[in-house]
């Protein structure tokens, strides 16, 4: 009997574990049903507009890109990927292509994740509505970055799950613009006038976009465009109390992480927060246009402008010391720039550095300032008026120099600053920059080389208005870029990756 | 012949006396011709007929025959011999050992065969090859001694660092390649203790594989510990005590020739950027990182086992206590290990039976290849310890650490990250495995095993305020990472044997369930309280990084399997072999849960036929041919399906939940198969004084786990590694195993083992015919595409720049070009795309780090009492990507002499290394791709065995003495520290399991020099 109890003890362990085999994941998401209420929905949007922090976007590799390609920036440092974007030889194969593509595309995927899975969330129109308009916003801002670097583009309006968009041909410039608009417009009705940070979108960004994208598409000449960037811009101004958006009185506030979400001037910024999150998550911007070898930045003096861009900015205009780093603290003296490289160190420079990123990173900045908190603007109001009066200068508008010069206005003011060695100082007002009578377009656009210096703007400017052929020759700040080629630098290549994946994308 | 086996023996065979037929009646004693003790179940039989028995305790025998009648004595272990009656009536025999046959039990999956049985490829290790000199790890001990199989540190002589088997090449892409471990039955075990390993068994071929169905693509190493045997009480201890030193330093410039070079470098560079030079002032320092950082280190090895049992119960029971000393300053390894394995005869039928062993190690690290978490290899000592500024000392004039603020990337001092760094590692091993087995008929058995086993590592990381670079800015920075795996597993066989004619036919048939869970967190934060709370101070830091979803995570795994053998051998001639396995893993998609793994295998023992029966020469000759399928599922759990993950986003200095898609779903996601074709021939000459194997085989592994980098970025999916059944990867090779006993004397022996493996890795098929490109390189060099994966080609080739010498001014050479602002004494590389630019098309493949063979060569003497053994170890063919250089010729950190004397200066031309600070920026070019050849003495030891007659009186049966050295010579071209390289990147593409990302050298961990004092009592 002693022998069937242990075969049927046997048994029993043998018959232990029969399964189905099917996976129960406890601890992941499910995109199926995921979206059930607006919260789920705003999981979606923050998640799509966080992607624009990381170091493969505006953290570095596309803002860096797009200050090595305009004539402000020049390359200290000589990594490959970034000498092809300073001396526009930009090949399929630059990681600062591939990885802004890369991400930007994460960045509307989960835009398209959000707007699709509003469908499945039961809620009346006006309370859902404010909430997806958040993600058309977003798809409408990456795709509108992508537009200006590559031109056609595949265009995606709900997530991708059939394997045969992988041979899908680029959507045309024209078409993806008309989206952006639809998107923006759809933004603009939806979207509240004002919003808790301006790192969410409201409908005030929507129109000051709209006004920019109006602008690029009158490109140097449409007529159409222009005027409907002059009066999407005028919209944002004339409303701008509703909107709760001004200019700040100090220039200097526009670069300080401390004060920057308090002030009325951002119109839609990006959410850098006090972490260093995985994937790079994070800004690497500020330590790239930092000195090298002092005492305070520890920067690694990449990006960093040339003798000639800096003298062509008024060393009264207080713009310029806002925009510049011209001391340091080396060994404990502080010397002017021109001393820079007695640090000893073989990558400084004797030469101004970039100060926007590097002087009020916040307080969670870490080691050489990466991982500022610093919610860096993407657009301001200072640039909506510079659209309305270079728009303006182009239709005629009267008012167009009145915008123009309440910017300048501003600069005039002076305020709290630093000097070398990073000791607060309160700069007097000026009479530097004095009003202007009446302008030209180049005086816009030379307007907004100094008000916007550094913030990733002049690129697209030289690109919209064709100035490469100008800024580029020898009479250029960086003096001429024997390589730079009209016929075909303007466009970004594609990624040689993605054509070798669909080499229907051609552009 | 001692009493031990004797015991063993008597319990093994009780006599069984038949009936003796009419005639004669022959009785006599059997003994061993080694010792002349009796052997007790010696088969004496009568050829030609029924007629047998075997002896008793006392060796006696008693039988019945016929004059003329030859008698056959044999027993497993010595050598057979047959006798014809005449007419005496006490015949006493004396056997021989048969060395050859000693090793002839070879445990294969659900059993065990005779080995001149076998029809599939397998390599055994012997228990004194896994204890000839101290390993951590007892897979370490197969480097060199068994056919096929490749192993590597993964970091140099790091203690407790991983190990990596290869089985025949890399089947896999993604896919581990680690070949399955079993313990003792139990599968996807931990590997023992050296000391408590009976043998090591390497399955290699599909027919010996296949049983283990979709994860025994990768070989198989079936591990057996030692058990107990019943009879006296055994108690032995082995020690040893090595002291350990760095084979090798690099030949770096002093203080003074350091400054001149970096005003040489600062000279040249200013000649490509325009700007003026500022000059480099000698510091108040003169300091060689490297012998900061170094140290003597040591290692100690403690085991102590107790062995014994009655005929009821048998038991074994070991103790091991291993501890190191790093030869870098404050990296050391301790572990204690137990092992426990208990045998007990229930009844006649049922035996039962139970494996338990623990064990539990900690580690206390320096970080080497730095993992990328502190930026421009900030954490990484031993490459700190090439770059660093030998101006400095460690302390700068505040009394803080220095840092590297002169020249290149801001870093903290090798020696301050070394010591001030906490990275801990604690390891819990735990196994128990319980079975029983029932003889249900004569032939018949059934078999049944449950197991358990499970792992729990914790590990720590901490870096202190006074890391001035990395940590003091953020007030330190703490890290805790726990991981929990749990497996449970249940399998249960049925074993028939029967004798049809003169066949013998065994069955085999199973049904095998594991469950594995695997379960962790890491939690990461900076603001901690105190320095001195260490990594605990984790609870009290102000700012907790948040991952992407990865940081605490939830696996589990099922695998449910049905498998079956036949083996029918005929005439002690012919071999067939057939074994099936059909598999479910709950890991591959809806559409593919199930798989069937089928193989089947012939042998013919040549030498058994008539025509060779009798030759002198030829004592063994086999031939095997085998075909089959194995599989490779070990991708991870949830892979198939579509996710959503969660990522890191902040909104108004609020956290906030945030999610991206982060892969689509993939319903046919399924199992990789390998379609093996083995052939081989084992041959014994003069009475097997010659072994020797040979092995040819082809494994074409298809539906190859691949990221399909045929998914455009554009799709938007945070995961764009989708893993989808797409490669195809093949391996050939050849494998030569020989054995000779060149002089078997009473009081000197020698033998010679010799290992040769030839694998050649290429990938036949990949994603619609794109290349496939990894990063090798740490990720502040700022490159990437460092391997390649190209149809046609061998899996991992170097891809980079052509290196065409150096430019000296004036035209280019036709062909060449050199990066931008090239001039005189910049390097000049072959101008890929006619473009007359080098840009990153320029890249081409430039070099090859897969070895065309691999070999072991054993030397044993014996003369009397002392015995010798010479250990070589060699590599012949593959290539090394020296980024140590790449980063010391980049002009921002230290450099060698080497590349200091030699460099192009205007008044030396005549030479291929660029001029200091030239125009590149740590270019990937085949400047730095060295041949990795080598030939190593890895171990010389030299052991005395004491005379029973003196150790008697301590009350020892064996007390042996022996001196041994490590890694003394190594033979090689390769200019850097160590050519068994294994730098596994920060760049995110490589791992320790990589298979496509080899051959570079990067701040390893030295592989050390070691001297050794070992003991071995037996009481």
């Amino acid at each position: 009997m002693n022998t069937y109890k242990y075969i049927l003890l046997f048994m029993g362990i043998a018959l232990m574990g029969c399964s189905d085999l099917e996976e129960s994941p406890i601890a992941l998401l499910d995109p199926d049903g995921y979206f059930q209420t607006t919260e789920d929905l705003q999981a979606g949007i923050d998640g799509s507009l966080t992607h624009a922090i990381n170091e493969e976007i505006w953290g570095r590799k596309l803002s860096i890109a797009l200050m090595l390609r305009s004539d402000m920036v020049n390359l200290q440092s000589s990594q490959t990927r970034r000498v092809e974007m300073n001396t526009h030889t930009i090949t399929g194969d630059n990681e600062m292509v591939y990885d802004p593509w890369k991400r930007i595309y994460l960045g509307i995927s989960a835009a398209n994740t959000v707007i699709q899975g509003a469908n499945g969330v039961n809620e009346e129109e006006s309370v859902l509505n404010p909430i997806v308009a958040q993600a058309y916003f977003a798809r409408a801002f990456y795709y509108f970055h992508l537009v200006r670097l590559f031109g056609d583009v595949p265009y995606f309006d709900e997530p991708i799950s059939d394997i045969s968009a992988k041979s899908v041909s680029c959507t045309p410039e024209a078409e993806v613009y008309a989206n952006i608009i639809s998107d923006l417009e759809f933004a603009e009705e939806w979207l509240p006038n004002t919003v808790s940070t301006r790192a969410k979108p409201s409908k005030a960004a929507a129109k000051s976009y709209l006004a920019l994208v109006y602008l690029t598409m009158a490109g140097t000449s449409d007529a159409t465009y222009f005027q409907m960037a002059y009066d999407k811009a005028k919209e944002v101004i004339t409303n701008k109390g509703t909107y709760d958006i001004d200019l700040d009185p100090d220039f200097q506030t526009l670069f300080n992480a401390n004060l920057i979400d308090a002030s009325k001037e951002p119109i839609f910024a990006l959410d850098y927060n006090n972490v260093e999150a995985p994937n790079n998550a994070y800004d690497q911007t500020a330590p790239m246009t930092g000195i090298r070898g002092d005492d305070d930045d520890q920067g690694w003096s990449v990006a960093v402008p040339t003798m000639a861009v800096y003298d062509s900015f008024d060393p009264d205009d207080y713009r310029t010391r806002v925009s510049f780093q011209t001391e340091a603290t080396i060994g404990g003296t502080t010397v002017d720039y021109t001393n820079f490289t007695i640090s000893g160190h073989g990558d400084a420079a004797n030469q101004p550095y970039i100060a926007k990123y590097t002087r009020y990173p916040g307080p969670y900045a870490r080691g050489n300032k990466r991982a500022t908190s610093h919610n860096y603007s993407m657009i301001r109001y200072a640039e909506v008026l510079l659209i309305a009066a270079e728009a303006g200068v182009e239709i005629g508008a009267a008012d167009a120099v009145d915008f123009l010069n309440e910017v300048r206005e501003r600069a005039r003011n002076g305020g709290n600053s630093t000097n070398g060695g990073y000791v607060e100082e309160t700069v007097p007002a000026s009479s530097v920059p004095a009003d202007l009578t009446s302008i030209t377009v180049d005086d816009v656009l030379e307007e907004r080389r100094i008000e916007l210096a550094f913030e990733g703007k002049r690129w697209y400017d030289i690109k919209r208005r064709q100035l490469g052929d100008v800024v580029f020759s020898a009479s250029g700040y960086e003096g001429d870029k024997p390589d730079w080629n009209a016929s075909e630098d303007y466009d970004t290549p594609i990624p040689q990756d993605e054509i070798d994946r669909n080499p229907n994308l051609t552009n | 012949m001692n009493l031990k086996i004797k015991l063993t023996l008597l319990t093994l065979f009780s006599s069984v006396m038949l009936f003796a037929q009419s005639g004669i009646t022959i009785k006599g004693t059997v003994v061993s011709a080694t010792d002349n003790v009796p052997i007790p179940g010696v088969n004496v039989i009568v050829q030609n007929s029924t007629n047998g028995t075997t002896t008793d305790f006392d060796g006696n025998y008693q039988i019945s025959v016929k004059k003329g009648d030859v008698i056959q004595f044999s027993y497993i272990g010595f050598v057979t011999k047959s006798i014809t009656i005449g007419d005496q009536s006490t015949l006493n025999v004396s056997l021989s050992e048969d060395l050859a046959e000693l090793e002839e039990i070879v445990v294969v999956g659900y059993g065990a065969r005779k080995k001149s049985d076998l029809t599939g490829s397998v390599s055994a290790v012997k228990a004194d090859e896994l204890t000839a000199f101290p390993v951590l790890d007892a897979e370490q001990a197969l480097q060199g001694r068994a056919a096929g199989v490749n192993v590597q540190s993964n970091n140099g002589g790091e203690p407790g660092a991983p190990i990596s088997v290869r089985i025949r090449g890399n089947t896999s892409i993604n896919a581990s390649s680690a070949p399955l471990i079993v313990v003792d039955g139990f599968v996807g075990a931990s590997m023992p203790q050296p000391g408590d390993i009976q043998s090591i068994q390497v399955l290699k071929d599909a027919s010996a594989t296949a049983i283990y169905g979709s994860q025994g693509a990768n070989g198989v190493v079936m591990v057996t510990t030692k058990k107990g045997r019943s009879g006296k009480i055994n108690i032995e201890v082995n020690s040893n005590y090595s002291i350990q030193s760095t084979a090798n330093k690099l030949d770096l410039l002093n203080a003074d020739d350091f400054t001149d070079y970096q005003n040489a470098v600062r000279q040249n560079v200013a000649l490509t950027n325009g700007n003026t030079p500022t000059p480099y002032v000698r510091g108040d320092f003169d300091t060689d990182w490297q012998d900061l950082i170094y140290r003597t280190g040591n290692t100690q090895n403690h085991q102590l086992s107790v062995s014994g049992g009655s005929e009821k119960m048998k038991f074994y029971l070991s103790g091991t206590y291993f501890q190191q000393d790093g030869v870098l300053i404050n990296s050391d390894y301790e572990r204690v290990s137990v092992l426990a394995n208990l045998d007990a005869q229930v009844t006649d039928k049922l035996q039962l039976g139970a494996n338990l062993t623990t064990n539990v190690s900690q580690k206390a690290g320096v970080t080497t290849q730095s993992n990328g978490s502190v930026t421009v290899g900030g954490d990484d000592v031993v490459s700190l310890a090439m770059r660093f500024d030998p101006n400095k000392g460690i302390y700068d004039a505040n009394g803080n650490f220095s840092t590297n603020d002169l020249i290149g990337d801001p870093v903290d001092n090798p020696w301050a990250v070394a010591t001030q760094r906490d990275d801990d590692t604690e390891i819990e091993n735990f196994r128990a495995n319980f079975f029983a087995n029932y003889d249900i008929l004569e032939g018949l058995t059934f078999k049944t095993t449950f197991g358990l086993s499970s792992r729990n590592t914790f590990r720590g990381i901490y870096m202190p305020r006074t890391l001035i670079v990395t940590a003091s800015g953020v007030n330190g920075r703490a890290i805790i990472d726990e991981d929990k795996t749990n497996s449970v597993l249940t399998e249960s066989y049925l074993t028939y044997n029967k004798e049809i004619g003169k066949g013998i036919l065994t069955l085999l048939g199973g049904y095998s369930f594991q469950k594995t869970t695997n379960k962790g967190s890491y939690s990461e934060g900076t603001g901690t309280i105190r320095d001195s709370f260490s990594y605990y101070g984790l609870y009290t830091a102000t700012n907790l990084i948040n991952g992407e979803g990865g940081d605490i995570y939830f696996n589990e795994r099922e695998i449910q399997s049905f498998f079956g053998r036949v083996n029918f051998d005929y005439d002690d001639k012919y071999l067939f072999t057939a074994t099936v396995r059909r598999d479910g893993s709950s890991s591959f998609a809806a559409n593919e849960k199930y798989a069937t793994f089928p193989s089947a295998a012939l042998g013919w023992k040549v030498s058994n036929e008539d025509f060779l029966k009798d030759n002198n020469v030829i004592s063994n000759l086999k031939l095997r041919g085998s075909y089959g399928v194995t599989g490779t599922q070990s991708i991870p759990a949830y892979q198939s399906l579509a996710i959503l993950s969660s990522l890191y986003a902040s909104s108004n200095g609020e956290t906030v939940a945030a999610v991206t898609p982060f892969q689509n779903a993939n319903p046919n996601l399924k199992w990789e198969s390998s379609y093996q074709t083995n052939v081989g021939l084992d041959l014994g000459l003069l009475n097997n004084a010659i072994s020797l194997s040979l092995d040819y085989y082809n494994i074409d592994t298809k539906d190859v786990l691949m990221v399909d980098n045929s998914i455009p970025d554009y799709f938007g999916l945070l995961n764009s590694n989708i893993i989808t059944n797409a490669g195809e990867i093949n391996n050939k090779g050849f494998e030569i195993s020989l054995n000779t006993r060149n002089i078997s004397k009473e009081d000197f022996s020698w033998t010679t083992d010799f290992v040769f493996s030839k694998n050649k890795n290429t990938a036949t098929k990949l994603i619609n015919g794109d290349d496939y490109f990894r990063n090798g390189a740490p990720s502040y060099f700022s490159v990437n595409n460092t391997s390649l994966l190209r149809e046609g080609e061998e899996v991992g080739l170097f891809w980079g720049f052509d290196y065409a010498g150096v430019y000296q001014g004036g035209d280019l050479p036709a062909g060449t070009a050199t990066l931008p602002n090239g001039v005189a004494g910049d390097p000049l590389f072959y101008d890929i795309d006619e473009s007359g630019d080098i840009t990153n098309d320029d890249r081409t493949i430039i070099g090859n780090p897969n070895p065309d063979f691999t070999w072991g060569l054993t030397n044993t003497f014996t003369y009397k009492n002392i015995d010798l053994n010479i250990f070589f170890q060699g590599s012949e063919g593959g290539q090394i990507f020296n980024m140590t250089n790449v980063q010391l010729n980049n002009g921002d950190a230290n450099t060698t002499y080497d590349y200091y004397n030699s460099a192009w200066t205007a008044t030396n031309t005549n030479t291929n290394q660029p001029r200091v600070g030239n125009n590149s920026s740590r270019e990937m070019s085949s400047r730095f791709v060295e041949d990795g050849s080598y030939v190593r003495l890895k171990n010389l030891a030299i052991g005395y065995t004491f005379d029973t007659s003196i150790i008697e009186k301590l009350g020892m049966e064996r007390l042996r003495l022996s001196v041994s050295g490590q890694n003394l010579l190594t033979f090689t071209d390769y200019s850097g520290l160590d050519p068994e390289v294994n730098y596994f990147g920060s760049a995110g593409d490589n791992n320790t399991s990589s298979n496509t990302v080899k051959g570079f050298d990067f701040g390893n961990y030295p592989t050390v020099r070691s001297f050794t004092f070992s003991l071995s009592a037996k009481f």
